[in-house]
């Protein structure tokens, strides 16, 4: 086996995995909620830029632009309609506010996954690539949509670091995952926060749908296996932590890879698995997770 | 005295439900057939759920153990019906205990992906072994429990009955009671003295037996066993929903609502695949607009 | 709930008329379709059926009985099936069943088949399991056909139009053979292993992926650096992302052989065109004339619904003709005998010539294949089209490939 082949394809896949984890550990990190319509999210904006680009005649890049804006409707959409309702709700208790979220996260993620399926059927899509084409690095022939994808990713988890480190309002985030109650003793409305960190996860979703989309194809079968996928990189990770969910995603990434190049195709993911049982048992925190 | 009106009330639609073959066609009693297994599946993770406090995400992965291991045995052995159902249920309660260990240790998320990876694992585990297991095009079994369709229903009916008071009559029972308190606030009951953990690990025994019983049942009333009916994440994300919107804590309150499920699923099927949005619609306003569920305002006043 | 009952109003005339005896005409011939109604591919099996027999319907029936279609969804899973195959032998009284493209569906229904002695034949299951069970246990489950290509015949169809093709025509050598694992690629890929060397095609290696595999690049890699001419495929889970990848990451192969969505009509607008140049078997084209039985049958259904049919369309409007001559012949509807009648079927339907293989054949009740018989197709998306490039008398293009594709040595 060629050695780079494995850097660049592993790079590659784990950089899409990352991006797409990434929104997923922010929710959760910033208002404590485990948002099961995850994979849907990003299957609606990868089906929106593909019918957009192909059907509607909008071409690649307005295409991917619709599919980023359809993201971030749904993902404000899954926070109006089912997570802030569950929160303010005086109905529920407050220690079962969780399986309240999870519930109903789940049940909007199938309502979306079959309206897709309804409007779209569920076949798989695939958005068209911004850039086409392949180049040659150093002998390994790789597609140029592969390295647009890594680096889209990439950029986007560097300027949410920025904005997250640098900036008041990003600091305001962070405050709120440490201590919700400090921040609102200081004036400032939790409502408020949540509201942003969704917005923040709409663009995010919305982009590693189009990227998921232009690279490997999705269909709305996938929702639960996407949902599941971003879960696994989280707890690997470590829940909450933005860092660990990174390292996780490049650890899952290259796992897959290797296995599929060194041992064989067919238990591609059956290592990843073990993985995350072990470490379950073993560091429940995560790799890099806090107690 | 709640309990008692809810006994009694469960016993006359029970009742009512054993005389539907001499007045309804084959059509309906197939689908409550079916409905009636589904019946327990929710049941027994209302159990661990609403009684020890675990959101299990994996509840086909016990039901799934329990069809798969009755399943080989009746198609390669050919054991009788009885045998393979009851060492169906006794490695479902094996995985149970498997995943009861981690349970104990772990808290919420952290348990909900063990279940998840645990689905998930089994789902590869049959297809890479698909030479044994079927592999998507599953097993047939030589035998089936009837091949009529009112002693089919009146089995079924009798199991959920029998399934539902055993389940029903824990949940109420003095170790239930101490269990519910540790699912809401486990260092309390602790406190008081209980030994949490050995009641956890019991709940994790019943919930895995049930779920391993249903799910033999189910394949010997079908005639075959396969991923896609007593494995897939679907069927599980279908009994949690079916729990949740019943009532948690209630037990009988999951049973109707797969009854519901199921139902209104057949009724809307002129949808086609919007039949699945409008019924996981509905599941989503009760649980926002009547969190408690079908059955909600019975727990509710308990607690 | 969901019965069609078209056919009454034609049954109703017929009644009135004084051709038929009353008393015959008064009990219908029963057929229950059993399919997956809300896929295109699942839809083309009961839209087929009631074409059919409103054909025959309106050519008197059979002996003056009419043939009364009625559907159910089977949402694709085992246990729906189940149910409406139960509901069908015990409400609906059937005579017959036409069940599902799905081999998990169909071998769940044999059994069931075979308890309640209803016979059944399936339009499009490829399981080598389903033939292989009449053989084993013939009294028991001999009421069941396999109306379609068994998983054998497939791989031995891909064979045959490989020696053509790809042997005389383009000179291939060697070839990777790359299927999804899963229970029906196991026989596929036997039979696959067996017949290409026997054509001249040496197989390098022979890949199983996961089927559910998203990244298929380090499949694609580990392919090419092992040098081979071409790929030998056996996918139906995956489709879109392998051909999407293929076409993204412009890998020097050609795709031949098996992969199932890539029949679908709306393949090429998921895969934004990706799939030019992909070649897949097939048992029917909308275009071809295997039989002279085929384009008035395709351009009726096109006609009746408004888009064409999918392959199961094709085989379950010639299964209904061959139910109603198996009527015919038998003179009753008592299952035993009309099995009997079933096996003796020779027809020309829109697929070629049917025919059933005997009780002492490996593959007991699954339509012959190969020369004078069925024989398959293998066609290619070319320019947004699916073309037949295979057999060459029926042929309507010639196979090209992508510039990115070398198949020559």
């Amino acid at each position: 086996m060629r050695p780079l082949q494995i850097v660049i394809d592993g790079f590659a896949i784990s950089s899409l995995y990352a991006m797409g984890a990434i929104g997923f550990t922010l929710i959760f990190g910033v208002s404590g909620v485990l948002n099961l319509s995850h994979g849907a999210i990003m299957v609606v904006a990868a089906v929106v830029a593909w019918a957009a680009a192909g059907s509607f005649g909008a071409g690649p890049y307005l295409g991917a632009l619709a599919g980023v804006v359809a993201g971030f409707v749904t993902a404000l959409a899954t926070y109006f309609i089912v997570v802030r309702p569950i929160q303010t709700s005086r109905a529920i208790p407050r220690e079962e506010k969780e399986i309240f979220v999870l519930t109903g996260t789940l049940l909007w993620g199938i309502m979306l996954q079959e309206a897709v399926a309804h409007f779209f059927t569920s076949n798989p899509k695939t958005v068209l690539p911004l850039i086409a084409g392949v180049i040659d690095i150093a002998g390994e022939r790789t597609s140029i949509n592969k390295l647009v994808t890594a680096a889209i990713s990439l950029a986007a988890i560097g300027l949410l670091w920025l904005l997250v480190n640098r900036t008041r309002r990003g600091k305001v985030l962070l405050a709120a995952s440490i201590n919700p109650r400090g921040l609102t003793l200081l004036g400032f409305e939790l409502s408020g926060v949540y509201l942003q960190v969704w917005a923040i996860y709409g663009v995010l979703a919305g982009i590693a749908g189009v990227l998921l989309g232009a690279f490997l194809g999705v269909s709305s079968d996938n929702v639960g296996q996407l949902t599941a996928s971003a879960f696994s990189i989280v707890v690997l990770g470590g829940l909450g932590s933005v860092t660990g969910s990174l390292a996780a995603a490049y650890v899952v990434g290259y796992l897959e890879t290797l296995t599929a190049y060194l041992i064989a195709p067919s238990i591609r993911t059956v290592p990843v698995l073990l993985l995350l049982v072990l470490v379950v048992y073993v560091r429940p925190q995560g790799l890099l997770g806090r107690r | 005295m709640r309990t008692g009106r809810m006994a009694i009330a469960a016993l006359i639609v029970l009742a009512a439900l054993a005389l539907l073959p001499f007045g309804s066609g084959e059509y309906v009693l197939g689908l409550l057939t079916l409905a009636f297994y589904f019946a327990v599946f929710a049941m027994s993770w209302d159990l661990l759920f609403g009684f020890a406090g675990e959101v299990n995400f994996g509840p086909s992965f016990l039901t799934g153990i329990g069809a798969y291991a009755a399943g080989l045995l009746n198609h390669y052995a050919h054991w009788p019906i009885w045998a393979c159902v009851a060492v169906g249920a006794v490695a479902a309660v094996v995985a149970g205990v498997v995943l009861a260990i981690p349970a104990l240790k772990l808290r919420g998320p952290y348990f909900g992906l063990v279940t998840l990876v645990a689905v998930l694992m089994l789902q590869n585990i049959i297809t890479l072994f698909a030479g044994i297991t079927g592999g998507e095009i599953g097993l047939d079994l030589p035998d089936v429990l009837s091949i009529d369709g009112a002693t089919n229903y009146w089995i079924a009916l009798a199991f959920m009955g029998i399934s539902g008071a055993v389940l029903f009559g824990l949940s109420r029972s003095a170790a239930g009671l101490i269990l519910q308190a540790a699912g809401q606030d486990a260092i309390q009951a602790a406190a008081l003295g209980f030994n949490v953990a050995k009641h956890k690990l019991a709940a994790f025994c019943v919930s895995a037996l049930f779920s391993g019983l249903s799910g033999a049942m189910l394949v010997f009333y079908m005639g075959t066993v396969s991923v896609g009916t007593v494995v897939d994440i679907a069927v599980g994300v279908q009994v949690i929903i079916a729990a949740v919107l019943g009532g948690r804590r209630t037990i009988l309150g999951a049973a109707i609502g797969a009854v519901f499920l199921i139902v209104a699923g057949e009724i809307l099927r002129p949808l086609g695949q919007l039949s699945t949005f409008v019924v996981s619609g509905v599941a989503l306003a009760v649980i926002l607009f009547f969190p408690g569920g079908f059955l909600g305002s019975f727990g509710r006043r308990r607690a | 709930m969901i019965q069609d009952r078209a056919t009454l109003l034609a049954a109703a005339a017929m009644a009135l008329s004084l051709a038929a005896p009353a008393s015959q005409a008064a009990e219908p011939i029963k057929i229950v379709v059993i399919a997956e109604a809300s896929a295109i591919a699942g839809v083309a099996i009961p839209n087929a059926a009631k074409l059919a027999a409103d054909e025959i319907n309106k050519a008197g029936g059979v002996d003056g009985r009419m043939i009364e279609i009625v559907d159910y969804d089977d949402h694709n899973s085992a246990a729906d099936g189940v149910r409406a195959f139960q509901r069908a032998a015990s409400q609906d009284k059937a005579h017959f069943v036409i069940a599902s493209y799905v081999s998990e569906v169909v071998l769940a229904l044999e059994p069931w088949a075979a308890r309640l002695k209803l016979p059944m034949i399936t339009p499009g299951a490829a399981s080598n399991d389903i033939s292989m069970r009449v053989h084993d246990e013939y009294e028991k489950n001999k009421y069941t056909f396999h109306g379609y290509l068994t998983s054998t015949a497939i791989a031995d169809s891909v064979c045959d139009g490989a020696k053509d093709l790809l042997v005389k025509g383009l000179k291939v050598k060697t070839a990777v053979v790359m299927s999804e694992d899963a229970a029906w690629t196991i026989p596929l890929d036997a039979q696959y292993l067996e017949c290409l060397p026997k054509i001249g095609i040496k197989v390098i290696d022979h890949i199983r992926l996961s089927p559910d595999t998203t990244d298929f690049t380090p499949i694609f890699n580990k392919i090419e650096g092992q040098k081979p001419d071409i790929m030998i495929t056996g996918i139906s889970h995956v489709g879109v992302q392998p051909t999407v990848q293929w076409a993204n990451q412009q890998v020097p192969l050609a795709m031949f052989g098996v992969s199932s969505q890539a029949t679908s009509s709306t393949f090429w607008k998921d895969t934004n065109g990706a799939t030019e140049g992909v070649v897949f078997q097939a048992a029917a084209a909308p275009d071809v004339a295997v039989t002279a039985k085929t384009i008035p049958y395709s351009q009726a259904y096109q006609a009746r619904y408004g888009i064409s049919s999918a392959y199961c369309g094709y085989t379950t409007y010639d299964e209904v003709y061959m139910i109603a001559a198996a009527v015919k012949r038998a003179g009753s509807t008592d299952p035993d005998k009309l099995v009997e009648a079933m096996e003796k079927t020779d027809y020309v339907g829109t697929i070629g010539r049917i025919a059933f293989y005997g009780k002492d054949e490996k593959f007991t009740h699954a339509i012959k294949t190969g020369p004078g018989f069925v024989t398959g197709l293998m066609l290619q998306w070319q320019k947004g089209r699916q073309v037949t490039v295979w057999p060459t008398e029926v042929a309507n293009a010639k196979m090209t490939f992508p510039s990115f594709v070398k198949v020559s040595n």
